[in-house]
């Protein structure tokens, strides 16, 4: 899947958890999670849950801790979809 | 390392399902802190009050560790609590008021102390019905350490914002009367509170969720 791909997917994911859903027509790699989608801290634990589910990807610790914006969300999606 | 962190959570808000899965505890939780879930204590509240009230433990930690690390990003399974000690007939009761507000000392909290790396700082956390509130600081005796929590009449993330900053502006008053107040965010995330053009070094911290709000600050910087 490629990067654009992959970012679609990902506004799906992020839909139930982000108050403003017009903020997700206008994402790009570095719109920031908490800063600039006003996702709460503990929906982002249900992000990672969610893409797990939707890719059939683990996402241990140290990959969820970088999962700060669409664009490092997406690196993480990319190379664990590679294992 | 001069801090404070809160963290508030509507317990009304929280997905129960999700809470009892172990995908999602187990990326909060520590095998250590389940354990402390089986301890005598903690019959009377149910697993998901329990990951809760643990999360806001971590995250007010977060919040009063992030005054010293500002690029911190927030990972619950590093900051670990290491023990909780819960208040004699604990009976969990209904936020009832609307509001409460004081000094930390005199409360029956829940208490215990958290690490993170080789930082170590304490917790006090309310549990009612309908909310968990923790506050942290590094002075286990929270001298000084003043606290609010209200509820607000609607949810969306601009009216908790702008709620909590007045309700906090108001108490604050108490203590430096008469002067020109007004709150400002640091590239960080923290807020720092200005009179006039002047940063005061009075650690702040804020809170909001579904229909609550909270502060904390040490008076102590007044």
């Amino acid at each position: 899947m490629d990067r654009q791909a992959i970012l679609e997917e990902l506004k799906k994911v992020l839909i139930p958890y982000t108050e403003n859903k017009q903020l997700l027509e206008g994402i790009t790699e570095n719109t920031d999670l908490l800063k600039d989608l006003k996702i709460n801290s503990a929906n982002l634990v249900d992000v990672i849950i969610d893409a797990e589910s939707k890719y059939d990807i683990e996402i241990d610790m140290d990959a969820a801790e970088r999962m700060v914006n669409v664009g490092s969300c997406i690196d993480v999606i990319q190379e664990k979809m590679k294992h | 390392m001069q801090s404070v962190g809160n963290d508030i959570i509507d317990l009304r808000a929280i997905d129960t399902q999700r809470s009892n899965d172990s995908r999602f505890y187990t990326k909060i939780l520590l095998p250590s802190e389940m354990a402390l879930y089986q301890r005598p204590e903690c019959a009377h509240i149910t697993f998901e009050h329990f990951l809760w009230l643990l999360w806001s433990i971590k995250e007010s930690g977060y919040k009063y560790l992030k005054r010293g690390f500002p690029g911190l990003v927030f990972s619950p399974l590093k900051i670990i609590i290491q023990c909780i000690d819960l208040p004699a007939g604990t009976v969990v009761k209904y936020f009832k008021d609307g509001q409460w507000e004081g000094d930390v000392t005199g409360e029956d909290c829940y208490k215990g102390s958290c690490i993170f790396e080789n930082n170590i700082f304490y917790f006090k956390s309310k549990l009612y019905a309908e909310l968990i509130a923790t506050v942290v600081s590094e002075d286990e005796n929270f001298e000084n350490t003043q606290w609010g929590i209200q509820t607000i009449d609607h949810a969306d993330t601009g009216h908790q914002s702008k709620e909590v900053r007045s309700f906090f502006l108001k108490r604050l008053n108490a203590f430096i009367p008469h002067n020109d107040l007004h709150i400002e965010k640091k590239a960080a995330g923290y807020p720092v509170i200005f009179n006039g053009a002047k940063e005061l070094k009075l650690p702040i911290s804020f809170a909001h969720h579904g229909n609550f709000i909270s502060y904390s600050f040490v008076s102590g910087y007044c």
